[in-house]
Parts: C-alpha cells; structure tokens; sequence
C-alpha cells in the first residue's frame, strides 16, 4: 500500500485528535489535513515524535492522540513502546509507517529490513490493541474501530519507500504547519488546545 | 545533603504537575518522596531523552513538568533536549544529580571547556561526567543553578523564574544526595 492509502481515509475521519506527524509523514500528511491540533515533529529530534505525541496525550486525556511515526524514528526509540503503556495514557493511538527504509535521506535500508515486526514489539511492551496492515481495504475498514476505544493502541503499516526529501521549515514551505518556527508551531498547539479545553 | 521534602515542597508551591526521569541513587529520596506526593504525576522513562520530549508534550497540553536525571542521562540526551524542549522554548525545570562532584570539588576542579581534555577525562580519581556537566551545559546555552544544602533551596525557585523569563529549560544541579 502507499503513504497516501494509510492518510487519505485517516484524514478523512480527522475529528479533532492531536495529530503528530514525523519525517516521511510530514508533507504528505499536510496534502489531506489542515487543522489547528496538526503537528510536524521537524526540525526538531529524530526519533521524539511518539514520546512528544505520548506527552501530549498524558496532558489531555479526554483528546485522542495520534502519532504518525516512521520506522527509523521507530527503532531510534524503542523503549518508547513500554514508556506508553506504563504511562497508563488510553487516549494514545500509535501509527508505524513501515517502508524498511530512511527515506528522507536517500532510502537507505533501515536495520533488520524486511524482518523488524513492530506489531510483535509492540505486544511484547504491552499494548493490548495491536493491528497490522499491509493491505488498504482492510486497512480503511478497521479504521473506525482503530480511533475509537480505549488505548493505547499499535497500528503497524507496510507502506512502498517514496521519494520524499529532507525537511525543513520556513515561509516557503507549502505544508501550513511548516512555516512556523517549532517553537511558534509548539505555541500554537499549545493555545489551540487551552482554548479547546477551556484553558486561558 | 540536602531534605527531599524541601525539594517537593517547592515543586508543589510552583505547582508542578508531572515528574520525568531515570533514577540513581542520589534521588532515591526525593523519588521514594515523590512516590506519594498525590499532586504530582511520576513516570519513570526508559532513557532520558525520553524525558525532554514528554515533557515537551506535557507543557504544549498544559501542564507544568519537570525533569529528574543523573548527570550521565544529560548527556546522553543532548539531541532531545536540543530538538524539543529547547527547540520548543518550553520552560523546563531540569534537575540533574551530579554524579562525581564530590571527588571533583575535593580536587577544588571547577572545569571550563578550555580545561577538559582527554588527560583529564581520563584520570583515575576523577568521574569525567562531573568534569563536563558544567562545560556541557554552557556549550548548550542552559543555564543552571547548583543545590548543595538545604539553604540553596530558594535557588530552586530561582530556576522556574529563569525558566519562565527566558522561554527555555533551566537546569538545576544537585550536588548532593537527597534524603529524607
């Protein structure tokens, strides 16, 4: 399946959960998805994109959190998997894009390509609702059961390598929610979440 | 030495929410306090860069949390803490045990960038990551503030007001351990 058969049906059903995206997610994310509670782990530190998202969720927890994680930002922190279900957060949905590979830097082959299974680490840690899909159709049918519930949950996705490139921010990006500055970007989720729960 | 109950104290008249961290032994105390501190949230993370980007994400949710580490977890977080919390300009309170900093005040070592090389790093009677926790931090642009008694405490208080003021993670360096 492609990145975009992963997005286009989570976008679709985007509600008004924390979305968390990180590295070959970023761009393609922002192509279907343009809201306050969007995120891009850029420009910031590789492989922190679940922990922040993890965050996030401990602090709202009436607010479903996705996380749209790579598997390269994956393997750099795996103790992330058990820091999740020890933290007890049930409002925590964590995405795998699994394409074997650093895409961003030239599609190098990740460690253990075409071996890692995610799905199974992520059991081991202890999640109770883990999900694999290397099909869109029965990816997009389970998607409505995969957002709704009690967390935390492991969805792991086999997706083809694409071509995406090196990320940065700035006024020329086309994503929205790369022209800020990470710290500007962090402010203003920040503020979109206080006015949502009410917070000054 | 300095009482863990102090320290807790002040955590909850600033009204901290969440504590983050690996232990060690220094901290034990404040730990085994924090433990059954009701207010606040304590969630031990699997290594420390994990820590500065929890809390990153804590902070954006609304919450106020601080970091509790060894001085060894803060190296090894460099990048974490560079990429979320000061990236983000979260201001983060970041209590680090200094581990060794006995054996080096012993020495009356008080080490800059342009002192440590590998001739110091490598002595025997020395911990080298006491040597280059002070010097690390300034490379970063951290600034911090140091704990060795109970009557350092108003310092801690000092490090959220820096926090607060500059947009950033201020450390705070105990140099001692903690007790109850």
């Amino acid at each position: 399946m492609t990145r975009e058969d992963v997005l286009r049906p989570l976008a679709a059903r985007r509600g008004q959960p924390v979305v968390v995206t990180t590295m070959g997610a970023v761009r393609p994310w922002a192509r279907f998805s343009d809201h306050p509670l969007d995120f891009a782990s850029a420009d910031s530190a590789m492989g922190h994109a679940a922990d922040f998202a993890l965050g996030v969720a401990l602090a709202q927890p009436q607010r479903k959190v996705v996380c749209l994680n790579g598997d390269g930002s994956m393997l750099m922190s795996l103790g992330t998997l058990v820091t999740i279900v020890a933290s007890g957060a049930t409002n925590f949905v964590l995405f795998v894009l699994q394409n074997d590979t650093y895409e961003l830097t030239g599609n190098q082959a990740i460690p253990g390509a075409g071996r890692v299974d995610f799905a199974a680490m992520a059991r081991a840690a202890g999640f109770s609702r883990v999900h694999a899909f290397a099909d869109a159709t029965a990816y997009e049918t389970a998607l409505p059961s995969i957002l709704e519930g009690v967390g935390p949950v492991c969805v792991t996705l086999r997706v083809e390598p694409g071509a995406e490139g090196p990320l940065g921010r700035g006024p020329r990006e086309a994503a929205a929610y790369l022209r800020p500055s990470l710290a500007e970007s962090a402010r203003l989720l920040r503020r979109a979440l206080a006015t949502r729960s009410g917070r000054t | 030495m300095i009482h863990a109950r102090l320290i807790v104290d002040e955590l909850r008249r600033q009204r901290v929410t969440d504590v983050l961290g690996v232990p060690d032994n220094a901290s034990k105390a404040l730990l085994d306090l924090l433990a059954t501190e009701p207010a606040i949230r304590l969630l031990t993370v699997t290594r420390e860069g994990e820590a500065f980007a929890i809390a990153s994400g804590l902070w954006v949710g609304g919450r106020t949390p601080v970091v509790l580490i060894q001085n060894t977890g803060l190296l090894e977080a460099g990048d974490a803490l560079r990429g979320t919390a000061m990236r983000m300009r979260v201001p983060l309170v970041c209590l680090v045990t200094v581990r060794g900093h006995a054996r080096m005040a012993a020495r009356g070592l008080r080490p800059s960038a342009e002192s440590v090389n590998a001739e110091l790093l490598s002595q025997p009677d020395l911990d080298s990551v006491a040597v280059l926790t002070e010097p690390t931090l300034r490379a970063w642009g951290v600034p911090w503030e140091v704990l060795s008694t109970d009557a350092d405490l108003p310092r801690l208080a000092a490090a959220f007001r820096r926090g607060q003021e500059g947009e950033q993670p201020v450390a705070v360096l105990i140099t001692t351990d903690t007790v109850a």
